[in-house]
Protein backbone atom coordinates (compact mmCIF):
# COMPACT_ATOMS: atom_id res chain seq x y z
CA UNK A 1 0.00 0.00 0.00
CA UNK A 2 1.16 3.33 -0.96
CA UNK A 3 -0.39 6.62 0.86
CA UNK A 4 1.10 9.90 -0.10
CA UNK A 5 0.06 13.36 1.76
CA UNK A 6 0.81 16.64 0.20
CA UNK A 7 3.72 15.59 -1.62
CA UNK A 8 5.46 18.37 -3.00
CA UNK A 9 9.15 19.48 -5.11
CA UNK A 10 10.47 22.21 -6.20
CA UNK A 11 12.86 22.51 -8.43
CA UNK A 12 14.62 25.94 -7.22
CA UNK A 13 11.97 28.28 -8.27
CA UNK A 14 9.84 25.58 -10.26
CA UNK A 15 7.36 23.82 -8.63
CA UNK A 16 7.13 20.20 -10.21
CA UNK A 17 5.09 18.50 -8.42
CA UNK A 18 2.16 20.47 -6.35
CA UNK A 19 0.37 18.94 -3.02
CA UNK A 20 -0.14 15.37 -4.32
CA UNK A 21 -2.80 12.92 -2.52
CA UNK A 22 -3.60 9.90 -3.05
CA UNK A 23 -3.69 6.30 -1.53
CA UNK A 24 -2.78 2.94 -3.61
CA UNK A 25 -4.03 -0.31 -1.89
CA UNK A 26 -2.33 -3.74 -2.41
CA UNK A 27 -2.84 -5.35 -5.70
CA UNK A 28 -3.93 -2.65 -7.50
CA UNK A 29 -2.36 -1.43 -11.09
CA UNK A 30 -2.03 2.29 -11.46
CA UNK A 31 -1.18 4.29 -14.03
CA UNK A 32 0.45 7.87 -14.11
CA UNK A 33 -0.86 9.48 -17.22
CA UNK A 34 0.36 12.66 -17.91
CA UNK A 35 2.24 14.56 -20.73
CA UNK A 36 6.03 15.21 -20.62
CA UNK A 37 6.68 17.51 -17.68
CA UNK A 38 3.51 16.41 -15.72
CA UNK A 39 5.59 15.44 -12.84
CA UNK A 40 5.18 11.92 -13.25
CA UNK A 41 8.87 10.33 -12.93
CA UNK A 42 9.65 12.99 -9.93
CA UNK A 43 6.56 11.63 -8.03
CA UNK A 44 8.05 8.59 -9.06
CA UNK A 45 11.50 9.36 -7.92
CA UNK A 46 10.50 10.74 -4.41
CA UNK A 47 7.83 7.49 -4.13
CA UNK A 48 11.58 5.28 -4.35
CA UNK A 49 13.94 8.10 -1.85
CA UNK A 50 15.73 9.09 -4.80
CA UNK A 51 14.86 12.54 -4.25
CA UNK A 52 13.19 13.84 -1.34
CA UNK A 53 10.08 15.99 -1.11
CA UNK A 54 10.01 19.40 -0.45
CA UNK A 55 7.14 18.89 1.84
CA UNK A 56 4.86 16.00 1.84
CA UNK A 57 5.07 12.65 2.86
CA UNK A 58 5.35 9.28 1.29
CA UNK A 59 4.62 5.84 3.11
CA UNK A 60 5.32 2.43 1.61
CA UNK A 61 3.23 -0.18 3.50
CA UNK A 62 3.41 2.50 6.29
CA UNK A 63 6.65 3.39 6.16
CA UNK A 64 7.87 6.61 5.72
CA UNK A 65 10.47 6.64 2.73
CA UNK A 66 12.34 9.45 4.43
CA UNK A 67 12.13 7.90 8.11
CA UNK A 68 12.87 4.50 7.47
CA UNK A 69 14.05 4.29 4.12
CA UNK A 70 16.06 1.07 4.48
CA UNK A 71 12.81 -1.15 5.03
CA UNK A 72 10.81 1.29 2.77
CA UNK A 73 12.83 0.34 0.01
CA UNK A 74 13.10 -2.88 0.49
CA UNK A 75 9.19 -3.36 -0.56
CA UNK A 76 9.88 -0.94 -3.41
CA UNK A 77 11.39 -2.47 -7.51
CA UNK A 78 12.29 0.38 -9.22
CA UNK A 79 12.29 1.10 -12.72
CA UNK A 80 13.45 4.63 -13.82
CA UNK A 81 12.56 6.09 -17.49
CA UNK A 82 16.23 5.15 -17.93
CA UNK A 83 16.79 1.62 -17.04
CA UNK A 84 20.15 2.04 -14.51
CA UNK A 85 22.02 -0.62 -16.36
CA UNK A 86 26.19 -1.30 -15.99
CA UNK A 87 26.60 -1.58 -20.10
CA UNK A 88 30.25 -3.58 -19.27
CA UNK A 89 28.79 -6.29 -17.24
CA UNK A 90 26.72 -9.14 -18.72
CA UNK A 91 22.87 -10.12 -17.55
CA UNK A 92 23.83 -12.45 -15.41
CA UNK A 93 26.37 -10.35 -13.62
CA UNK A 94 24.28 -7.77 -13.18
CA UNK A 95 21.33 -9.42 -11.76
CA UNK A 96 23.54 -11.16 -9.25
CA UNK A 97 24.87 -7.55 -8.22
CA UNK A 98 21.19 -6.58 -7.42
CA UNK A 99 20.83 -9.54 -5.65
CA UNK A 100 23.42 -8.80 -3.54
CA UNK A 101 22.45 -5.25 -3.45
CA UNK A 102 19.41 -5.85 -2.00
CA UNK A 103 20.26 -8.37 0.13
CA UNK A 104 19.01 -11.87 -1.46
CA UNK A 105 19.70 -14.66 0.68
CA UNK A 106 22.84 -16.14 -0.93
CA UNK A 107 21.39 -19.50 -0.80
CA UNK A 108 18.44 -18.47 -2.67
CA UNK A 109 20.05 -16.08 -5.02
CA UNK A 110 20.67 -18.84 -7.93
CA UNK A 111 17.13 -19.91 -7.98
CA UNK A 112 15.49 -16.51 -7.75
CA UNK A 113 17.48 -14.91 -10.35
CA UNK A 114 16.19 -17.90 -12.91
CA UNK A 115 12.92 -17.68 -12.02
CA UNK A 116 13.00 -13.81 -13.02
CA UNK A 117 14.87 -14.42 -16.18
CA UNK A 118 12.26 -16.85 -16.93
CA UNK A 119 9.19 -14.55 -15.86
CA UNK A 120 10.71 -11.35 -18.32
CA UNK A 121 12.26 -14.14 -21.12
CA UNK A 122 15.67 -12.72 -21.03
CA UNK A 123 17.49 -16.46 -19.83
CA UNK A 124 18.78 -16.65 -23.41
CA UNK A 125 20.52 -13.82 -23.13
CA UNK A 126 22.13 -14.00 -19.84
CA UNK A 127 25.62 -14.49 -20.40
CA UNK A 128 25.25 -11.54 -22.84
CA UNK A 129 27.34 -8.05 -22.43
CA UNK A 130 24.45 -5.68 -21.60
CA UNK A 131 25.86 -3.04 -23.98
CA UNK A 132 25.40 -5.29 -26.97
CA UNK A 133 21.34 -6.20 -26.16
CA UNK A 134 18.45 -4.44 -27.87
CA UNK A 135 16.76 -1.91 -26.75
CA UNK A 136 13.79 -4.06 -25.64
CA UNK A 137 15.93 -6.85 -24.12
CA UNK A 138 17.64 -4.01 -21.74
CA UNK A 139 14.13 -2.41 -21.14
CA UNK A 140 13.29 -6.20 -19.62
CA UNK A 141 16.97 -6.73 -17.82
CA UNK A 142 15.85 -3.12 -16.09
CA UNK A 143 12.74 -4.60 -15.14
CA UNK A 144 14.31 -7.85 -14.25
CA UNK A 145 16.51 -5.61 -11.75
CA UNK A 146 13.35 -4.44 -10.32
CA UNK A 147 11.62 -7.85 -9.67
CA UNK A 148 15.23 -8.78 -7.95
CA UNK A 149 14.04 -9.24 -3.84
CA UNK A 150 10.56 -9.91 -4.83
CA UNK A 151 9.27 -6.44 -4.29
CA UNK A 152 5.19 -6.26 -2.75
CA UNK A 153 5.69 -3.19 -4.82
CA UNK A 154 6.93 -2.14 -8.23
CA UNK A 155 7.19 1.31 -8.99
CA UNK A 156 7.94 1.29 -13.42
CA UNK A 157 8.30 4.36 -15.08
CA UNK A 158 7.37 4.41 -18.81
CA UNK A 159 7.83 0.60 -19.49
CA UNK A 160 7.21 0.76 -22.64
CA UNK A 161 8.86 3.60 -24.16
CA UNK A 162 10.64 2.86 -27.02
CA UNK A 163 9.97 -0.61 -27.92
CA UNK A 164 8.46 -1.91 -30.98
CA UNK A 165 4.79 -2.72 -31.05
CA UNK A 166 5.06 -6.92 -30.46
CA UNK A 167 7.47 -6.22 -27.61
CA UNK A 168 5.31 -3.63 -26.08
CA UNK A 169 2.24 -5.95 -25.72
CA UNK A 170 4.59 -8.61 -24.50
CA UNK A 171 5.70 -6.28 -21.82
CA UNK A 172 2.33 -5.50 -21.11
CA UNK A 173 1.43 -9.27 -20.67
CA UNK A 174 4.43 -9.29 -18.31
CA UNK A 175 3.14 -6.66 -16.43
CA UNK A 176 -0.50 -8.22 -16.03
CA UNK A 177 0.67 -11.57 -14.48
CA UNK A 178 2.95 -9.44 -12.06
CA UNK A 179 0.21 -6.98 -11.00
CA UNK A 180 -1.83 -10.47 -10.48
CA UNK A 181 -0.08 -10.55 -6.45
CA UNK A 182 1.55 -6.97 -6.31
CA UNK A 183 0.92 -3.38 -6.39
CA UNK A 184 1.96 -1.87 -9.61
CA UNK A 185 2.42 1.97 -10.59
CA UNK A 186 3.49 2.64 -14.43
CA UNK A 187 3.53 5.89 -15.97
CA UNK A 188 2.91 6.44 -19.53
CA UNK A 189 2.10 9.56 -21.89
CA UNK A 190 -0.45 7.55 -24.02
CA UNK A 191 -3.92 7.21 -23.19
CA UNK A 192 -4.26 3.42 -24.86
CA UNK A 193 -1.26 1.82 -22.82
CA UNK A 194 -2.98 2.84 -19.89
CA UNK A 195 -5.81 1.56 -20.66
CA UNK A 196 -4.50 -1.64 -21.41
CA UNK A 197 -2.71 -2.56 -18.37
CA UNK A 198 -4.25 -0.60 -15.53
CA UNK A 199 -7.67 -1.06 -13.14
CA UNK A 200 -6.99 2.83 -12.13
CA UNK A 201 -5.56 6.24 -13.83
CA UNK A 202 -4.20 9.00 -12.20
CA UNK A 203 -4.49 12.08 -14.57
CA UNK A 204 -1.38 14.57 -13.56
CA UNK A 205 -1.12 17.90 -15.62
CA UNK A 206 1.94 20.35 -14.23
CA UNK A 207 2.25 18.21 -11.22
CA UNK A 208 -1.36 17.93 -10.12
CA UNK A 209 -3.83 15.53 -10.11
CA UNK A 210 -6.75 16.14 -12.66
CA UNK A 211 -8.42 12.98 -12.81
CA UNK A 212 -8.39 9.91 -10.47
CA UNK A 213 -10.44 6.84 -12.29
CA UNK A 214 -11.37 3.94 -13.38
CA UNK A 215 -9.70 3.79 -17.68
CA UNK A 216 -13.22 2.53 -18.86
CA UNK A 217 -14.97 5.59 -16.84
CA UNK A 218 -12.34 8.07 -17.86
CA UNK A 219 -12.86 7.03 -21.51
CA UNK A 220 -17.14 6.69 -21.26
CA UNK A 221 -17.08 10.17 -19.91
CA UNK A 222 -13.96 12.17 -21.52
CA UNK A 223 -12.82 10.35 -24.26
CA UNK A 224 -15.84 8.30 -25.57
CA UNK A 225 -18.85 8.30 -27.66
CA UNK A 226 -19.33 11.73 -28.24
CA UNK A 227 -16.75 12.74 -30.74
CA UNK A 228 -17.32 10.43 -34.04
CA UNK A 229 -15.45 10.62 -37.70
CA UNK A 230 -18.46 9.28 -40.34
CA UNK A 231 -17.84 8.99 -43.90
CA UNK A 232 -20.51 9.56 -45.65
CA UNK A 233 -21.68 9.27 -49.67
CA UNK A 234 -23.09 12.46 -51.27
CA UNK A 235 -23.10 16.36 -51.78
CA UNK A 236 -20.87 17.71 -48.59
CA UNK A 237 -23.45 20.59 -47.87
CA UNK A 238 -26.18 18.67 -48.25
CA UNK A 239 -25.25 15.77 -45.66
CA UNK A 240 -23.75 18.45 -43.37
CA UNK A 241 -27.41 19.99 -43.26
CA UNK A 242 -29.06 16.73 -42.26
CA UNK A 243 -26.58 15.76 -39.90
CA UNK A 244 -26.97 19.02 -38.12
CA UNK A 245 -30.62 18.41 -37.61
CA UNK A 246 -30.62 15.57 -35.75
CA UNK A 247 -31.23 15.68 -32.16
CA UNK A 248 -28.41 16.09 -29.57
CA UNK A 249 -25.74 16.76 -32.13
CA UNK A 250 -24.03 19.83 -30.76
CA UNK A 251 -21.59 20.32 -34.04
CA UNK A 252 -20.46 19.18 -37.37
CA UNK A 253 -17.06 19.85 -39.39
CA UNK A 254 -16.63 18.90 -42.68
CA UNK A 255 -12.77 17.16 -41.87
CA UNK A 256 -12.00 16.08 -45.62
CA UNK A 257 -13.99 16.66 -49.00
CA UNK A 258 -12.89 13.57 -50.57
CA UNK A 259 -13.45 14.70 -54.14
CA UNK A 260 -15.25 11.83 -55.16
CA UNK A 261 -18.68 12.41 -54.10
CA UNK A 262 -17.96 11.37 -50.47
CA UNK A 263 -16.32 13.29 -47.23
CA UNK A 264 -16.07 12.83 -43.91
CA UNK A 265 -16.85 14.80 -40.85
CA UNK A 266 -16.44 15.00 -37.24
CA UNK A 267 -19.55 15.43 -35.37
CA UNK A 268 -19.77 15.80 -31.26
CA UNK A 269 -22.86 14.99 -29.56
CA UNK A 270 -24.38 16.01 -26.12
CA UNK A 271 -22.86 13.91 -23.34
CA UNK A 272 -24.93 10.70 -22.59
CA UNK A 273 -26.69 10.68 -25.86
CA UNK A 274 -25.93 8.11 -28.34
CA UNK A 275 -26.26 9.54 -31.79
CA UNK A 276 -25.45 6.57 -33.88
CA UNK A 277 -29.02 5.27 -35.01
CA UNK A 278 -31.00 8.17 -35.66
CA UNK A 279 -28.29 9.00 -37.73
CA UNK A 280 -28.30 5.96 -39.71
CA UNK A 281 -31.69 6.32 -40.23
CA UNK A 282 -31.95 9.72 -41.45
CA UNK A 283 -29.02 9.40 -43.47
CA UNK A 284 -30.22 6.35 -45.24
CA UNK A 285 -33.60 8.27 -45.43
CA UNK A 286 -32.41 11.17 -47.11
CA UNK A 287 -30.07 8.19 -49.87
CA UNK A 288 -26.66 8.87 -48.22
CA UNK A 289 -25.24 6.10 -47.08
CA UNK A 290 -22.91 5.76 -44.60
CA UNK A 291 -19.01 4.33 -45.43
CA UNK A 292 -17.79 4.10 -42.30
CA UNK A 293 -18.42 5.30 -39.03
CA UNK A 294 -15.94 5.35 -35.57
CA UNK A 295 -15.13 7.00 -32.61
CA UNK A 296 -12.81 10.14 -32.65
CA UNK A 297 -10.28 9.15 -30.14
CA UNK A 298 -9.84 11.69 -27.81
CA UNK A 299 -5.94 12.93 -27.61
CA UNK A 300 -4.72 13.19 -24.69
CA UNK A 301 -4.60 17.60 -24.66
CA UNK A 302 -8.71 16.89 -25.46
CA UNK A 303 -8.82 15.00 -22.18
CA UNK A 304 -6.64 17.40 -20.48
CA UNK A 305 -8.39 20.58 -21.98
CA UNK A 306 -12.03 18.80 -20.94
CA UNK A 307 -10.77 17.42 -17.54
CA UNK A 308 -9.51 21.15 -16.64
CA UNK A 309 -12.50 22.85 -18.31
CA UNK A 310 -15.06 21.64 -15.73
CA UNK A 311 -15.31 19.82 -12.80
CA UNK A 312 -16.86 16.27 -12.57
CA UNK A 313 -18.58 13.83 -10.00
CA UNK A 314 -18.01 10.65 -10.97
CA UNK A 315 -20.61 7.85 -10.94
CA UNK A 316 -17.87 5.99 -8.02
CA UNK A 317 -17.96 9.29 -6.13
CA UNK A 318 -14.13 10.46 -6.64
CA UNK A 319 -14.01 14.20 -7.44
CA UNK A 320 -12.11 14.94 -9.95
CA UNK A 321 -10.08 18.12 -9.30
CA UNK A 322 -9.99 21.29 -11.10
CA UNK A 323 -7.31 23.50 -12.07
CA UNK A 324 -8.04 26.38 -13.06
CA UNK B 1 29.14 -2.33 0.40
CA UNK B 2 30.37 -5.45 -0.37
CA UNK B 3 28.50 -5.63 -3.36
CA UNK B 4 29.58 -2.55 -5.00
CA UNK B 5 33.06 -2.81 -4.01
CA UNK B 6 32.70 -6.36 -6.16
CA UNK B 7 30.82 -4.80 -8.71
CA UNK B 8 33.48 -1.94 -8.99
CA UNK B 9 36.39 -3.83 -8.80
CA UNK B 10 34.82 -5.97 -11.15
CA UNK B 11 34.54 -3.02 -13.66
CA UNK B 12 38.25 -2.12 -13.17
CA UNK B 13 39.89 -5.45 -14.51
CA UNK B 14 37.06 -6.54 -17.26
CA UNK B 15 37.85 -3.41 -18.51
CA UNK B 16 41.29 -2.73 -19.55
CA UNK B 17 41.44 0.12 -16.93
CA UNK B 18 43.02 -1.45 -13.70
CA UNK B 19 45.56 -2.92 -16.17
CA UNK B 20 46.87 -0.43 -17.55
CA UNK B 21 47.13 1.50 -14.29
CA UNK B 22 49.07 -0.99 -12.70
CA UNK B 23 51.20 -1.80 -15.65
CA UNK B 24 52.10 2.40 -15.65
CA UNK B 25 52.13 2.13 -11.68
CA UNK B 26 54.76 -0.79 -11.57
CA UNK B 27 56.55 0.24 -14.95
CA UNK B 28 57.64 3.81 -13.52
CA UNK B 29 57.70 2.42 -9.94
CA UNK B 30 59.83 -0.10 -11.11
CA UNK B 31 62.39 2.39 -12.90
CA UNK B 32 62.77 4.38 -10.03
CA UNK B 33 63.79 1.26 -8.15
CA UNK B 34 66.13 0.43 -10.41
CA UNK B 35 67.68 4.12 -10.23
CA UNK B 36 67.69 4.71 -6.51
CA UNK B 37 68.43 1.20 -5.53
CA UNK B 38 70.32 -0.59 -8.05
CA UNK B 39 71.87 2.26 -9.98
CA UNK B 40 73.08 4.07 -6.42
CA UNK B 41 73.99 0.81 -4.86
CA UNK B 42 71.71 1.06 -1.66
CA UNK B 43 69.32 -1.15 0.70
CA UNK B 44 67.39 2.03 1.47
CA UNK B 45 63.71 2.00 0.00
CA UNK B 46 63.26 5.11 1.41
CA UNK B 47 64.24 6.96 -1.68
CA UNK B 48 62.09 4.98 -3.93
CA UNK B 49 59.02 5.19 -2.21
CA UNK B 50 59.35 8.95 -1.41
CA UNK B 51 59.32 8.57 -5.71
CA UNK B 52 56.31 6.93 -5.78
CA UNK B 53 54.01 9.76 -4.56
CA UNK B 54 54.56 11.05 -7.28
CA UNK B 55 53.80 7.99 -9.52
CA UNK B 56 50.50 8.16 -6.73
CA UNK B 57 50.03 11.74 -8.24
CA UNK B 58 49.51 10.53 -11.62
CA UNK B 59 47.73 7.33 -10.67
CA UNK B 60 45.22 7.61 -8.13
CA UNK B 61 42.97 10.59 -9.91
CA UNK B 62 43.07 7.85 -12.60
CA UNK B 63 41.50 5.37 -10.72
CA UNK B 64 38.91 7.53 -8.59
CA UNK B 65 37.78 9.93 -11.30
CA UNK B 66 35.06 7.97 -12.96
CA UNK B 67 33.58 6.09 -9.84
CA UNK B 68 30.63 8.57 -8.64
CA UNK B 69 30.99 10.48 -11.94
CA UNK B 70 29.99 7.80 -14.15
CA UNK B 71 27.22 6.34 -11.92
CA UNK B 72 25.32 9.80 -12.11
CA UNK B 73 25.87 10.56 -15.55
CA UNK B 74 25.07 6.76 -16.67
CA UNK B 75 21.46 7.42 -13.99
CA UNK B 76 22.57 4.21 -12.68
CA UNK B 77 22.92 5.70 -8.98
CA UNK B 78 19.11 5.58 -9.02
CA UNK B 79 19.96 1.81 -8.94
CA UNK B 80 21.92 2.14 -6.05
CA UNK B 81 20.30 5.19 -4.39
CA UNK B 82 17.28 3.13 -4.72
CA UNK B 83 18.21 -0.18 -3.38
CA UNK B 84 17.71 -1.16 0.63
CA UNK B 85 21.65 0.24 1.81
CA UNK B 86 23.27 3.12 3.26
CA UNK B 87 24.28 5.98 1.74
CA UNK B 88 27.66 5.27 3.33
CA UNK B 89 27.43 1.84 1.83
CA UNK B 90 27.74 3.00 -1.28
CA UNK B 91 30.80 5.31 -0.77
CA UNK B 92 32.85 2.82 1.48
CA UNK B 93 32.18 0.20 -1.18
CA UNK B 94 33.39 2.49 -3.90
CA UNK B 95 36.28 3.60 -1.59
CA UNK B 96 37.41 -0.26 -1.13
CA UNK B 97 36.82 -1.15 -4.66
CA UNK B 98 39.87 1.55 -5.69
CA UNK B 99 41.61 1.25 -2.65
CA UNK B 100 42.36 -2.52 -3.24
CA UNK B 101 43.19 -1.60 -6.98
CA UNK B 102 46.45 -0.23 -5.09
CA UNK B 103 46.95 -3.03 -2.96
CA UNK B 104 47.27 -4.83 -5.76
CA UNK B 105 49.51 -2.53 -7.34
CA UNK B 106 51.74 -2.39 -4.29
CA UNK B 107 51.67 -6.11 -3.94
CA UNK B 108 53.63 -5.92 -6.80
CA UNK B 109 56.45 -3.98 -5.66
CA UNK B 110 57.08 -6.77 -3.13
CA UNK B 111 60.29 -7.58 -5.18
CA UNK B 112 61.91 -4.51 -4.32
CA UNK B 113 62.46 -5.76 -0.45
CA UNK B 114 63.11 -9.25 -1.93
CA UNK B 115 65.88 -7.70 -4.15
CA UNK B 116 67.63 -5.54 -1.40
CA UNK B 117 67.33 -8.27 1.01
CA UNK B 118 69.40 -10.32 -1.09
CA UNK B 119 72.19 -8.19 -2.22
CA UNK B 120 72.45 -5.80 1.35
CA UNK B 121 71.13 -5.54 4.80
CA UNK B 122 67.40 -3.47 5.13
CA UNK B 123 66.42 -2.14 8.31
CA UNK B 124 62.52 -4.17 8.40
CA UNK B 125 61.24 -0.90 10.30
CA UNK B 126 62.45 1.39 7.50
CA UNK B 127 60.47 -1.37 5.18
CA UNK B 128 57.36 -1.45 7.16
CA UNK B 129 56.99 2.01 7.78
CA UNK B 130 57.31 2.98 3.96
CA UNK B 131 54.69 0.42 3.46
CA UNK B 132 51.89 1.54 6.37
CA UNK B 133 52.52 5.65 5.15
CA UNK B 134 51.64 4.38 1.83
CA UNK B 135 49.09 2.55 2.79
CA UNK B 136 47.58 5.70 4.69
CA UNK B 137 48.56 7.88 1.93
CA UNK B 138 46.43 5.77 -0.99
CA UNK B 139 43.33 5.92 1.95
CA UNK B 140 43.55 9.72 1.82
CA UNK B 141 44.60 10.73 -1.23
CA UNK B 142 41.73 7.78 -2.67
CA UNK B 143 39.45 9.60 -0.19
CA UNK B 144 40.05 12.95 -1.66
CA UNK B 145 39.53 11.66 -5.20
CA UNK B 146 36.25 9.62 -4.39
CA UNK B 147 35.04 13.13 -2.77
CA UNK B 148 35.73 15.30 -6.10
CA UNK B 149 34.14 12.33 -8.37
CA UNK B 150 30.74 13.03 -6.71
CA UNK B 151 31.17 17.02 -7.32
CA UNK B 152 30.93 16.43 -11.00
CA UNK B 153 29.34 14.00 -13.61
CA UNK B 154 32.58 14.41 -16.15
CA UNK B 155 35.02 12.06 -15.39
CA UNK B 156 37.92 13.91 -16.65
CA UNK B 157 37.02 16.99 -15.11
CA UNK B 158 37.28 14.68 -11.64
CA UNK B 159 40.14 13.47 -12.92
CA UNK B 160 41.92 16.94 -13.66
CA UNK B 161 40.76 18.45 -10.45
CA UNK B 162 41.79 15.73 -8.38
CA UNK B 163 45.60 15.61 -10.02
CA UNK B 164 45.62 19.34 -9.21
CA UNK B 165 44.49 18.70 -5.38
CA UNK B 166 46.75 15.93 -5.06
CA UNK B 167 49.78 17.86 -6.76
CA UNK B 168 48.84 20.59 -4.87
CA UNK B 169 49.16 19.33 -1.39
CA UNK B 170 52.83 18.81 -2.33
CA UNK B 171 53.24 22.15 -1.37
CA UNK B 172 50.66 23.44 0.97
CA UNK B 173 53.45 23.14 3.73
CA UNK B 174 55.84 25.33 1.94
CA UNK B 175 52.88 27.59 1.17
CA UNK B 176 52.03 27.47 4.97
CA UNK B 177 55.01 28.25 5.98
CA UNK B 178 55.39 31.21 4.03
CA UNK B 179 51.94 32.92 4.81
CA UNK B 180 51.37 35.75 7.65
CA UNK B 181 47.73 34.31 8.38
CA UNK B 182 47.75 31.75 11.01
CA UNK B 183 44.44 29.78 10.43
CA UNK B 184 45.29 29.48 6.75
CA UNK B 185 48.66 27.99 7.17
CA UNK B 186 47.05 25.41 10.09
CA UNK B 187 44.78 24.38 7.85
CA UNK B 188 47.34 24.12 4.72
CA UNK B 189 49.72 22.10 7.31
CA UNK B 190 46.98 20.00 8.09
CA UNK B 191 45.86 19.16 4.38
CA UNK B 192 49.45 18.80 3.70
CA UNK B 193 49.76 14.94 3.04
CA UNK B 194 52.77 14.17 2.50
CA UNK B 195 54.52 15.95 5.14
CA UNK B 196 53.57 13.35 7.34
CA UNK B 197 55.14 10.72 5.71
CA UNK B 198 58.91 11.46 6.24
CA UNK B 199 58.32 10.20 9.70
CA UNK B 200 57.48 6.64 8.92
CA UNK B 201 60.37 6.32 6.39
CA UNK B 202 62.30 6.88 9.36
CA UNK B 203 60.57 3.62 11.41
CA UNK B 204 58.90 5.73 13.67
CA UNK B 205 55.52 5.14 14.28
CA UNK B 206 53.48 7.89 15.65
CA UNK B 207 49.90 7.33 16.90
CA UNK B 208 49.15 10.88 16.44
CA UNK B 209 50.58 10.20 12.03
CA UNK B 210 48.36 7.36 11.91
CA UNK B 211 45.11 8.92 13.35
CA UNK B 212 45.55 12.22 10.79
CA UNK B 213 45.73 9.70 7.77
CA UNK B 214 42.44 8.21 9.50
CA UNK B 215 40.75 11.24 10.47
CA UNK B 216 41.76 13.20 6.61
CA UNK B 217 39.76 9.27 5.05
CA UNK B 218 37.52 9.73 7.21
CA UNK B 219 36.47 13.34 6.99
CA UNK B 220 36.49 13.17 3.27
CA UNK B 221 34.49 10.16 2.85
CA UNK B 222 32.27 11.58 5.03
CA UNK B 223 31.66 14.88 2.76
CA UNK B 224 31.00 12.51 0.03
CA UNK B 225 28.30 11.04 1.86
CA UNK B 226 26.71 14.43 2.41
CA UNK B 227 27.16 15.22 -1.20
CA UNK B 228 25.47 12.32 -2.16
CA UNK B 229 22.42 13.47 0.24
CA UNK B 230 22.94 16.56 -0.80
CA UNK B 231 21.53 16.10 -4.52
CA UNK B 232 18.52 14.53 -3.29
CA UNK B 233 17.36 18.05 -1.78
CA UNK B 234 18.58 19.60 -4.98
Amino acid sequence: MIEVKGLTKFYGQKKAVDNLNFTINSGEIVGFLGPNGAGKSTTMNMLTGYLSATEGTAEIDGMDILDDPIEAKRHIGYMPEIPPLYMDMTVEEYLNFAAELKGVRASLKRRHIDEICETVSISHVRTRMIRNLSKGYKQRVGLAMALVGDPETLILDEPTVGLDPIQIIEIRNVIKALGRRRTIILSSHILSEVQAVCERVLVINNGVIVADDTPESLSANIAGNHKLDVQVAGPVGNVGSVLRSIDGVKSVVLRTDNGDGTGNFAIESAPNVDIRKPMFFRLAEAGYPILSLKPLDMSLEDIFVRLTAEEVETASGRKRRVQK
Amino acid sequence: MKAIMKRDLLGFFTSPIGYVIIAAFLLMGNYFFYSENIGSLTSSLSYVFSDMTLVLCFTIPLVTMRLLSEEKKQKTDQMLLTAPIHTADIVLGKFFAAYMVFLIAFLGTLTWPLIVSMFGTPTLSEILGNYVAMLLIVGALVSMGLFISSLTENQIIAAIISFVCIFATFFFSTIASALDNPLLSTVLNWLSVFSRYQNFTNGIFSLADIMYYISLMAVFLFLTTRVIEKRRWA
